[in-house]
């Protein structure tokens, strides 16, 4: 076998897989503390790429800056969100919640088809076509971007839910709502700050994968179906079983891809996604907000 | 009172002139207007939008105004079919046009004809539309723009005169369009006693491929043929170009579609595709077509938008003939058609239904699209 051939397939893996946790773990977090499938999610993937365009093309906007801008935009976004559209939902509006987040996908992906048609755009940045390459191997410079910036912020959920007293908060409440509110945690400015976070991480992912991929109204529905096996198979609200899943699941498909017809590489994660729901029903690291 | 009754008379009046204007034409056409391929159902309607507001302006056809209902399919089958029998069964539409998708339109070819409804396909082009349509087979479906097997004819024809005929992979997406595109290279290339030296699909709807990518590169084909529409291309030509790769493209190359930055960088050099068209074709009835769409949409049209373009004129065209506008009367006017294309040549069916208009071979030199002829399909 050729090393070098299966060094850069793994390379490419672990870069895809980053970019699947990058979607995936919002998912996980607003999954794990109310409890709601965001099928909406895809979607402010999506707002968040066609923000970065607008704040590139229109308003000039230098790389890191669209990526700051856009993550906190987002943030806002999921504040509204909350407020208008989750606060109100108990844990016992389950079918409530899913028919609501697949109604906004729809109003949002339709809306954004009728303001912005569905030609595809490209961001432009000074290295849009800029690789790094070590010895034979060879890796775009924006998808190195992507790797530092999904690890940054894995890192960052991490001390946050592991250091933080707020993060202490989210997993007591992803444990037990009653016992979180017995010992004075406010569960709603909890929840909020997780819907916060979680679409700021998609509004994160949009910007930082606006330069790498096309932007276009439907371009969410590619990431968002994968991204829900991933956190399915991780364990659902588990931040760190996402993140692992995401790439081990980027690394699985490329090699399957490498080495036989791509078409088979996009059905292993659905494959292993039913497999974990036959045999490992709570996720291959358990559920619940876990670090 | 004095006021009622002068209300109700210009009512009367509204009425007698609302009823005195005759029935519009409806049209249905099934597109996807939502999905991965929603750029291009965006520019088939407006090339259909334009050949209506033409005939409108022109005072409609058999003097009524053509009305199209535009329905989206998602690009998937069982949509299309859904939506066109929903279509159907309002008895309204007296024509349909296309389906862009091949699946699509391979799907709802048994409902036009068990409805007995013609059906103008001008997108699609899976050799099997016409293969199974005409003499012996469907007989209510007609094709106006180019099979897979003539252009790739075109094509295979072209790069072996210049000696580029050996050693091609392929690239395509897993459907009937990418399907068909390896099926009529491989027919042409045998002809020729040649082969594809590598055959490799994705999954519509891929952004990310540089897994497929990697892997032709290791099997470093002489020239690669793609097969891919769409924000797919979009993200494939982009992440080849990121990639580094050199090989020479060819194939269904979208060539109008290719990023500026890219194309101008001169790597894609020596790239030779053929298309049903490109907006550079310098024919003055192109040259007018090209200045109407783009006044219209404030956009370029590509080949989709002017496959739609001509599919709806030759629709509208054999309405007008049929005298009636009956489904049975417009499908045997169709039959008849002899109409002048934009790109010059006339626009016939043969026994399967299937229009041979010229077709363009380009080639990228210099870091500019060029023409280098058009030949019949």
């Amino acid at each position: 076998m050729d090393a070098i051939y299966l060094l850069q397939l793994l390379l490419n893996g672990l870069v895809i897989g980053v970019i699947y946790a990058l979607i995936a773990m919002g998912l996980s977090l607003i999954f794990g503390l109310l409890g709601i499938v965001n099928f909406a999610h895809g979607e402010f993937y999506m707002l968040g790429a066609m923000l970065s365009f607008f704040a590139v093309t229109d308003l000039h906007f230098g790389y890191w800056t669209t990526i700051l801008a856009v993550t906190l935009v987002a943030c806002a976004v999921g504040l509204l969100f909350y407020h208008l559209f989750l606060a109100s939902l108990r844990p016992a509006d389950f079918e409530r919640s899913i028919l609501l987040t697949l109604g906004i996908s729809m109003v949002l992906q339709n809306g954004g088809i009728f303001l912005w048609t569905v030609t595809p755009r490209m961001v432009p940045t000074p290295w849009s076509y800029t690789a790094v390459t070590l010895g034979d191997l060879q890796l775009p410079l924006l998808r190195l971007f992507t790797l530092g910036i999904a690890t940054a912020a894995f890192l960052a959920l991490y001390v946050l839910l592991s250091h933080t007293l707020v993060g202490k908060a989210m997993r007591g409440l992803s444990q037990s709502r009653d016992a979180a509110a017995m010992v004075g945690i406010d569960h709603r400015r909890v929840a909020r700050l997780a819907v916060i976070i979680g679409i700021g991480l998609s509004g994160l992912a949009g910007a930082t994968l606006a330069p790498v991929y096309s932007v276009q109204p439907t371009m969410g529905a590619a990431f968002v179906f994968k991204a829900f096996a991933i956190v399915i198979i991780g364990g659902l609200g588990n931040i760190m079983g996402a993140a692992i899943a995401a790439v081990m699941l980027g690394v699985l498909e490329s090699l399957i891809g490498g080495f036989f017809p791509l078409t088979l590489a996009d059905s292993a994660g659905f494959i292993a996604m039913i497999l974990v729901l036959l045999f490992k029903p709570e996720g291959l690291f358990g559920r619940g907000v876990r670090v | 009172m004095k006021r009622l009754l002068i209300a109700a008379l210009a009512a009367c009046l509204l009425a007698t002139a609302a009823a005195a204007q005759p029935a519009p034409i409806h049209i249905g056409s099934t597109l996807p207007l939502t999905g991965n391929l929603a750029f291009f159902g965006q520019h088939s309607r407006w090339g259909t939008e334009l050949a209506v507001a033409e005939a409108n302006a022109a005072g409609g056809v058999l003097g009524r105004q053509i009305v199209v209902d535009y329905q989206d399919n998602q690009c998937n089958p069982a949509v299309g079919v859904s939506s066109v029998t929903r279509m159907l069964s309002d008895k309204t539409e007296v024509a349909l046009l296309d389906g862009v998708c091949s699946s699509v339109i391979l799907a709802i070819m048994p409902v036009v004809q068990r409805a007995g409804v013609p059906l103008v396909v001008a997108n699609g082009s899976a050799t099997a539309i016409a293969d199974a349509s005409g003499a012996g087979g469907n007989i209510w479906t007609f094709k106006v723009n180019p099979s897979d097997a003539s252009l790739m004819e075109a094509l295979v024809g072209w790069l072996q005169q210049n000696g580029k005929a050996d050693g091609i992979g392929f690239l395509g997406e897993d459907t009937d369009y990418g399907r068909a595109g390896v099926q009529a290279f491989e027919q042409a290339l045998g002809k020729r006693g040649l082969k594809l030296a590598s055959v490799d699909y994705y999954q519509q709807g891929t952004a990310d491929f540089t897994t497929v990518l990697t892997k032709v590169r290791r099997a470093d084909p002489k020239s690669l043929a793609l097969y891919s529409v769409g924000a797919d291309f979009q993200n494939l030509i982009r992440q080849y170009f990121g990639m580094g790769l050199t090989i020479p493209l060819t194939g269904r190359l979208l060539t109008d579609q290719i990023p500026p930055e890219i194309l101008t960088s001169g790597r894609l050099n020596g790239g030779t595709a053929v298309q049903p068209y490109t907006a550079e074709i310098d024919l003055p009835a192109n040259h007018a077509f090209v200045a109407a769409f783009q006044k219209m949409h404030d956009a370029p049209p590509n080949l989709l938008s002017y496959e739609a373009y001509e599919t709806t004129r030759v629709l509208l065209d054999a309405i007008k003939r049929s005298g009636t506008a009956e489904p049975a009367a417009i499908r045997d006017a169709l039959t008849k058609t002899r109409l002048q294309s934009v790109l010059g040549a006339e626009i016939a069916f043969d026994d399967h239904n299937l229009a041979h208009n010229n077709a363009v071979i380009v080639m990228i030199k210099d870091g500019k699209v060029q023409v280098v002829g058009l030949s019949k399909t």
